[in-house]
């Protein structure tokens, strides 16, 4: 396969090194324009044989596992139109490569809300949040990318154009193949165009933060009544992770990070002004007086520094659990030592758990983990990342799954896809 | 394949006498769902226990080329559980156990027998309920609602099923059993689980169900408005929308609707409204007061005559049971009637409505709307003789007519029952041939023989089902066009307020 035999105009071929993922650099990297010339790029690269990759701001791909066999990069943010946006309907349909913050800001416009959370969301595209099914602290209220999209138009490696579900909130005609492809990483085919349920913009924010010391973080009495009032968001943090320290170097540290203790919290709040005041006079009343108070805008933009949290190291362990408040890292082995030391974030409210290790974890620490009910779903980083269990009967679905979809296997995350 | 004696046997062998039921008088029970012109005798029906017991009949009909059609409650209004093509029936009906409940965690198992009713019942001590509820909660079970992703009136607000389940294991077509998702959101292998919810049980029998389970609302507030036309009613809902209010449910019934159901029950709805509409918002008790009186003046400012708020929770219960009896309402006024469920982008609904009333009435035809305005989820009903051959033609012309509608406005021609048998020949006209192709190759990777649920959703054709339609045209009566979800001439009696439900 060369770019002589890619049906693109030349201005369309970019230089491969941006879209290197794990050392892996691919032969070439092309930017269509439409979905007209991604379907004919793929088609031409289906009968040259080559695997290809879809790239939108490469914000989770460059951090990602190398491909075995990566031929050629299609970088879809070329495909970034906002399609149909009824703020009556509290739906969008939107095409893949425009960017979360771009959403965001025409939303806001509205009184409305993208419910999708992410790192990086300058860059991060649409496309890219639904396929790494990605979220942030605020994953309870909002659900992840698959609670929220309501049906998509998908291409798949042999140029095949492919619809399922549709653009209305109540929906069961046909298979939700669009729900399968979030959190396939683009293993499987490619987001060319998908419809979300929105919701409205909160009347009001309040992020109360804490320094807890580790007796208060392992307290379960203190904490019982805190799932039952649905905080937005309930994110503690290491302390050299929030006061940028640690190796998981934010740079700058936190609202109220001190230091002083080694657990930074948060309790975050949306809904009707009335209810968020009420919900920090709970708050104070079972913890105290905040280290630090933030509203509204300044609560909003935390929400995005926590989420950005998950990309602050270049080691990171993500651990999904049934537990909902922060007593249960008292489990971890390491709870109050190592653990924050190599710094993490626990967004309680969904159990949800980035670790970032100074070294790699062995097996009986991920043992350990599984055995407090933190379950491994994604390891990346340089250092030998472990693998994640799987079951034979899952892997032999996913390997007819991935045939089905991709008979010829040419799309490169295929395979790590199939053996998850 | 007919099961012989020896077969059914072999069945008893694995799930006990009482597991297998073989009597024609048996069988005849489940021959359909609530869409009872489809119907076909099942050649067993079994009725297991647990997981393994599902796995080995699974196992068992797998080895011998047997289809296996599942089936919850049987409310569906598409066939879904209708056993087309003959075989086994397999009724969950007996997996009807609360497994385990974390009240502090705010997840339960559940067995997919488990009637959804019963499960907010039984958790309801601990202050949690399970917020998807179909109408037909009743008596419609967890693992029918996973098959058809239910949702119901306060889905608006709360989301589908989908939204609301954690794990589930299942039954694969070879009877292998799988975890997919878990108790934590995001546990592995729910990408899995995601595309089988929703799949109408062609994928994969479904054995057991970690569900989500939400704190009860501090405080619930019902509204009642009154408006001269319809479409100031939409108008109004969409108003609240963009107001920035996501209630629990809103509700709208037309004239016709409210006519029939106050001829009936009498319970003060106004006579001369173009159509009422219904509002209830809940949450925590301090915002429910501004929430009241933004709609307030909102739905006064899109013309609302009047405003009923329910003083407690009698009143409550009377505004609801006026729209939960609006089915038995139609039924006691014509012979025979066709419900549909399609759905159209919110902000369409006036103009869809109009439509509706006008391709009736070009047929003369009368049709009556009752709906989930807030998800733009109709279900018009298109009224007829049913001893008159030739009315009920042009009803289903009607019927056909309003489902191509949905499509046209960027809707869908099943919100909430799914496809089953009744919608399939709708699939072409709503999907592509590339999109129904691609739905069959994944629909395949799980079910490649094609013995689970077969012949459901997919249309046939372009290779897909030919063992199936032939064995259909060896035993079955011959397929029917294009038939909306119906219930034409199902005898209502007086006192059937609650029914097939919508």
């Amino acid at each position: 396969m060369t770019s002589a035999t890619l049906p693109l105009p030349a201005d369309r071929m970019l230089a491969p090194e941006p879209y290197t993922i794990g050392g892996v650099t691919p032969r070439m990297a092309a930017r269509p324009a439409d979905r007209a010339e991604l379907c004919e790029l793929l088609r031409a690269t289906a009968r040259d044989g080559g695997t290809i990759v879809p790239w939108g701001g490469g914000t989770s791909l460059r951090a990602a596992a190398p491909p075995g066999r990566y031929d050629l990069a299609i970088d879809l943010r070329g495909l970034d139109r906002v399609i149909e946006y009824e703020p009556e309907d509290l739906t969008l349909t939107a095409e893949c490569g425009v960017t979360i913050a771009a959403l965001r800001g025409r939303l806001a416009a509205r009184g409305q809300e993208l419910p999708l959370e992410c790192a990086q969301a300058a860059g991060a595209t649409f496309g890219g949040v639904l396929a790494a099914n990605a979220s942030g602290p605020r994953r309870l209220r909002f659900g992840a990318p698959v609670d929220r999209i309501l049906g998509a138009r998908f291409a798949l490696a042999d140029g095949t154009l492919a619809h399922t579900g549709g653009k209305v909130v109540k929906n069961v005609a046909g298979y939700g193949i669009h729900r399968l492809l979030c959190g396939a990483g683009g293993a499987l085919g490619m987001f060319v165009d998908a419809s979300l349920k929105l919701l409205p913009a909160p009347a009001a924010r309040a992020a109360r933060i804490y320094e807890l010391t580790r007796a208060q973080l392992v307290d379960r009495a203190l904490w019982a009544p805190f799932p039952r009032l649905e905080p937005a968001v309930f994110t503690v943090v290491g302390a050299a992770t929030a006061s940028g320290t640690g190796s998981a170097a934010a740079g700058a540290s936190l609202p109220g990070a001190t230091g002083r203790r080694p657990f930074w919290a948060v309790l975050g709040f949306e809904d009707d002004a009335p209810r968020v005041a009420e919900l920090c006079g709970i708050t104070a009343a079972a913890l105290g007086e905040p280290v630090a108070e933030l509203r509204d805008a300044e609560a909003e933009g935390l929400w995005q520094r926590l989420a950005d949290l998950a990309d602050s190291a270049p080691m990171r362990l993500t651990f999904t659990s049934a537990h909902n408040t922060p007593a249960a890292l008292v489990t971890l082995p390491d709870a109050g030592a190592g653990t924050q030391a190599g710094g993490f974030v626990f967004h309680a409210a969904c159990g949800r758990l980035h670790e970032f290790p100074a070294a790699a974890l062995g097996p009986d620490a991920i043992a350990a983990r599984a055995a407090a009910g933190f379950a491994l779903i994604e390891a990346r980083g340089a250092v030998a990342t472990p693998a994640i269990p799987s079951v034979s009967g899952v892997r032999e679905l996913r390997r007819r799954i991935r045939t089905a979809l991709d008979p010829g296997s040419r799309m490169a995350l295929g395979a790590a896809w199939e053996g998850r | 394949m007919p099961i012989d004696r020896a077969g059914l046997d072999e069945l008893r062998a694995l799930l006990g006498d009482d597991g297998v039921l073989a009597s024609h008088a048996a069988r005849f029970t489940y021959e359909a769902d609530a869409l009872v012109l489809d119907r076909h005798l099942p050649d067993v029906v079994v009725l297991p226990r647990s997981t393994d017991e599902v796995a080995a009949v699974v196992t068992w009909a797998h080895g011998r080329g047997i289809p296996v059609t599942p089936r919850g409650a049987g409310t569906g209004l598409a066939g879904g559980a209708t056993a087309e093509f003959g075989g086994i029936v397999l009724s969950v009906n007996r997996m009807d156990r609360l497994l385990r409940l974390d009240a502090e965690r705010q997840f339960a198992w559940v067995q997919p027998g488990l009637v959804n009713l019963a499960l907010s019942q039984q958790i309801a001590p601990h202050g949690l309920y399970y917020a998807p509820d179909p109408a037909s909660q009743q008596v419609s079970t967890i693992g029918g609602n996973v098959a058809t992703n239910a949702g119901g009136p306060h889905c608006l607000k709360y989301g589908v099923t989908l939204n609301h389940v954690l794990g589930i294991t299942v039954v694969l077509h070879d009877g292998t059993v799988l975890a997919l998702g878990g108790e934590a959101l995001d546990a592995p292998d729910f990408d899995l689980a995601s595309a089988v919810i929703g799949s109408e049980g062609t994928l994969a029998v479904v054995t057991e169900i970690c569900v989500r389970l939400l704190p009860k609302p501090q405080a619930v507030k019902t509204m009642l408005f009154d408006f001269v036309t319809v479409e100031a009613a939409c108008r109004s809902v969409s108003a609240v929308i963009a107001a920035g209010i996501v209630p629990a449910a809103m509700e709208i019934m037309d004239q016709h609707t409210v006519g029939l159901v106050e001829s009936w029950l009498h319970l003060g709805l106004p006579l001369d409204a173009g159509a009422v509409l219904l509002i209830e918002v809940d949450g925590a008790a301090v915002t429910l007061p501004p929430q009241v009186g933004r709609i307030t003046e909102l739905a006064i400012a899109h013309g609302s005559r009047s405003t009923r708020i329910a003083k407690d929770d009698a009143e409550r219960a009377a505004i609801w049971r006026g729209r939960k009896s609006a089915f038995g309402a139609y039924g006691r006024s014509a012979s025979g009637f066709y419900i549909m469920d399609g759905v159209v982008p919110r902000t369409r609904l006036a103009e869809a409505l109009a439509t509706v009333y006008r391709l009736a009435a070009e047929r003369g035809l009368e049709a009556g709307n009752v709906f989930h305005a807030g998800d733009g989820n109709l279900h018009p009903h298109v009224l007829f003789d049913a001893g008159d051959p030739a009315a009920q033609a042009r009803a289903l012309d009607v019927a056909h007519e309003i489902l191509r509608m949905c499509i046209r406005f960027g809707g869908t021609i099943s919100g909430e029952h799914g496809v089953g048998i009744e919608k399939r020949p709708m699939m072409t006209e709503l999907f592509a041939p590339e999109d129904l192709a691609t739905m069959e190759r994944f629909r395949d990777a799980f079910n490649p023989d094609r013995l689970l649920n077969p012949g459901k959703i997919l249309p046939a054709g372009g290779g897909c089902g030919e063992g199936a339609a032939a064995a259909k045209a060896a035993n079955g009566p011959p397929l029917r066009g294009g038939i909306p979800a119906q219930l034409g001439g199902m005898p209502v009696g007086s006192g059937d307020v609650e029914g097939p439900w919508i």
